[in-house]
């Protein structure tokens, strides 16, 4: 065995030992035989092109959403950086509180989309690489806040 | 009766105390290997360290090893399976024992889409003097790692170097013909708006891109023409460069996923209907 | 000489064998056997399978130190209402009893139960029955930083901690008196006086700079098509400045709020990593040395 090999060697059975008590954590749950897939989870997002009928206003606002998002939306590319996107985040403020409010939170919202620099150590990411800003922040209401720091992932939006 | 009698018998008597230890290891081993063969994994795993604990003459070490890094991969969790794998090589008694682990490892990192863990550790399989005779083992692996990467191309270059292996060859060869290019979606829709979507058959959103792109294009250069620059400027940079943007990401985009759909098809083929050695 | 050299060879052959394969007996599943596994196992820090192998133990002998294992391979393992009646199923004439019922309060501290937690407290406050007396009143103590109760008075809160800690805990007692928390109504009109003030009253500069930029902007644009006569695009301009304006006020509020939120979430956490690093002021066990 030549010198090379040999220092590998030591220098695994070092890493090895220490990494035992870290890899013993996956096995506080028990395990059984894992059913995985070869194929390549990558989902694409997909429009939620529905109409609301629970009562004229939404139906109009989702209308509009609607032609705006097969028409403009889909067509100009990926601009917004958070998630959700402008369009999304007004028409869930709307439904969320009223027509006023949820106005007055996407102006809101347009402004910070418009802040390039700020971004990264403000608000936390999801696996996409967007920002996550969900509109349950802005709604005036404390207790409804669920903070995230910047420097997490958010897996489940 | 002389002293070295004496003795030999003593030893003779405390012999089989020794060799009846090692039987229960091997009972230990047969029982662990059981649950291994029944897929209770988690339980394989206490077994065989369990005889691993009680080893003290390390005859099982490479195998009990082997077997715990198997359960892990079997239970899907491969970053374990790699450690014990490692383990095993470690303690490899001969060439073909070392061969195997490191077959292994390469096997459990290209389930856990570390490519280029299993990349690396193929082509120094490959300079190593002592497997020379393993070359179409290391090629096999190298195209099954390339299959993972989504480089059809190249696996099928791998499965080419083997006689046994040219239905892979063909199979791959194959998803590489069926893929579209990106890049080829990407260069005409610098050219011609929306040509990158056409090619990649979404036909409405294809037109729609070309319709926006001529609209404000027109607007801009009007704008210019008719001496109203910033007007020129807002339009240009706020709605025909944004189109543009558009086009172009929207071309990459739905040849990827189209690429997506032709690359899940095909591993779906592979884990389920095909009948050779799989990772 | 030869006798005495084949004895040797005879017995430490033997006794090195037994060393190295940690066989106590013939049997690997005798108590004492699978005790050896399972320390090892606890050791390496798998603790299902080291509870998992105590448990045999138990289903063969009565061991009140295996049960308290078991129970502090639970609490590793972050299941803490499982510890916490493992804990309490050991018996009163057990030499673990008293360190069960104060590892019993840590586990249900840790599930978050405050309510619980302190009735348990005081229940075995009152039958002084458990060992970490001190530890178990600051723990205490400390739950009080955790909830939104009035805090106990100072001095009376300060003095049941350790000397070593008084500083610390004086400053999460002041903080938690005052939060030093700003007002969402405040940077509202901050923001109606001047548009993205109170973003920056918020400590959020640049989207205040660009909440200024966007109502000027806006503002300006109307201006100038009102001037040129274009009254259509003056008008639109106009909305927009109104909706820019009006965002601004609003979203000054909402930043103040989650600014709260944020000095709120870094208190908590630096009071929960104050209690890992003490151990939640009890005592350490470490059976693996």
């Amino acid at each position: 065995m030549d010198n090379n090999h040999f220092i590998f060697r030591i220098t695994l059975a070092f890493i090895l030992s220490f990494s035992f008590s870290t890899f013993a954590q996956t096995d506080w749950v028990k395990w059984g035989k894992a059913d995985y897939t070869y194929q390549i989870n990558n989902p694409v997002e997909q429009r939620n092109y529905s109409f609301d009928l629970s009562n004229p206003g939404r139906f109009l606002l989702k209308s509009f959403a609607n032609a705006y998002w097969l028409f403009i939306s889909d067509v100009d590319g990926d601009n917004c950086s958070f998630s959700p996107t402008c369009s999304n985040f007004f028409i869930q403020a709307v439904e969320r509180t009223n027509i006023m409010q949820g106005s007055l939170m996407f102006f809101d919202r347009f402004t910070r989309d418009m802040n390039i620099f700020g971004k990264v150590n403000h608000y936390p990411r999801v696996p996409g690489g967007h920002f996550f800003d969900p509109p349950s922040l802005y709604i005036l209401d404390s207790d409804s806040i669920n903070y995230i720091p910047p420097s997490v992932v958010v897996k489940n939006e | 009766m002389s002293g070295y009698l004496k003795h030999i018998l003593i030893i003779s008597v405390l012999i089989p105390i020794k060799l009846f230890s090692q039987d229960i290891i091997q009972n230990q081993y047969s029982y662990a290997l059981s649950l291994y063969n029944s897929e209770q994994y988690y339980d394989a795993v206490t077994e065989f360290k369990r005889l691993l604990f009680f080893d003290g003459e390390k005859e099982y070490v490479y195998d009990a090893n082997e077997y715990i890094g198997m359960s892990y991969k079997m239970g899907g969790k491969f970053s374990d399976a790699i450690l014990y794998f490692a383990i095993a090589e470690m303690n490899a008694g001969n060439d073909e024992e070392l061969f195997n682990s490191k077959i292994e490892i390469v096997r459990t990192n290209i389930l856990r889409r570390t490519i280029s863990h299993a990349i690396a550790l193929l082509d120094s399989l490959q300079k190593d003097k002592r497997f020379t005779d393993k070359q179409w083992d290391i090629y096999y692996w190298k195209g099954w790692a390339y299959i993972f990467n989504d480089k059809w191309d190249d696996a099928a270059r791998e499965f080419s170097k083997i006689d046994s292996s040219k239905t892979l060859m063909i199979f791959c060869k194959n998803v590489d013909q069926e893929q579209y290019s990106v890049s080829f979606a990407n260069i005409i829709s610098h050219f011609i708006p929306g040509a990158g979507q056409i090619y990649s058959g979404h036909y409405f959103s294809g037109f729609l891109s070309l319709g926006w792109n001529v609209l404000w294009g027109y607007l801009t250069i009007n704008s210019f023409v008719n001496n109203r620059i910033f007007d020129g400027l807002v339009i240009g940079n706020l709605l025909w460069l944004r189109f543009y943007n558009g086009n172009l990401q929207n071309a990459v985009k739905y040849a990827e996923e189209n690429n997506l759909g032709i690359t899940n098809r095909a591993l779906d083929y592979l884990q389920s209907g095909y009948r050779g050695i799989k990772p | 000489m030869k006798k005495l050299f084949f004895t040797i060879l005879i017995f430490s052959s033997i006794i090195f064998s037994q060393e190295k394969s940690h066989l106590a007996n013939d049997n690997l599943f005798s108590p004492t056997n699978i005790k050896r596994f399972a320390d090892y196992l606890f050791c390496l820090k798998d603790y299902l399978r080291a509870a998992n192998e105590y448990e045999r133990i138990l289903s063969l002998v009565q061991n009140d130190s295996i049960e308290f294992k078991i129970a502090l391979s639970y609490l590793e393992m972050g299941n803490f209402s499982e510890a916490s009646t493992r804990f309490n199923s050991i018996k009163k004439s057990s030499s673990f009893y008293k360190s069960a019922q104060a590892q019993s309060l840590k586990s249900v501290f840790q599930t978050g139960d405050i309510v619980q937690f302190r009735n348990q407290y005081l229940d075995i406050n009152s039958n002084k029955a458990y060992l970490d007396s001190a530890g178990m009143a600051s723990l205490y103590m400390f739950s009080f930083l955790l909830t939104e109760e009035p805090l106990p008075n100072e001095d009376e809160f300060i003095k049941t901690f350790p000397i070593a800690e008084k500083s610390k805990i004086k400053n999460f007692y002041d903080w938690k008196q005052d939060p030093l928390e700003k007002s969402p109504l405040k940077a509202a009109i901050f923001s109606a006086v001047i548009p993205g003030a109170g973003k920056i009253y918020a400590n959020e500069y640049s989207d205040g700079i660009y909440a200024f930029i966007a109502t000027l902007v806006a503002g300006y644009l109307a201006f100038d098509n009102f001037k040129a006569g274009h009254d259509f695009r003056g008008w639109i301009f106009c909305g927009l400045t109104a909706g820019f304006y009006a965002g601004n006020i609003y979203g000054s509020a909402a930043a103040v709020q989650i600014y709260n939120a944020r000095i709120r979430f870094d208190f908590i956490n630096e009071l929960k990593a104050f209690l890992e690093d003490k151990n939640y002021f009890l005592q350490v066990f470490n059976f693996c040395n």
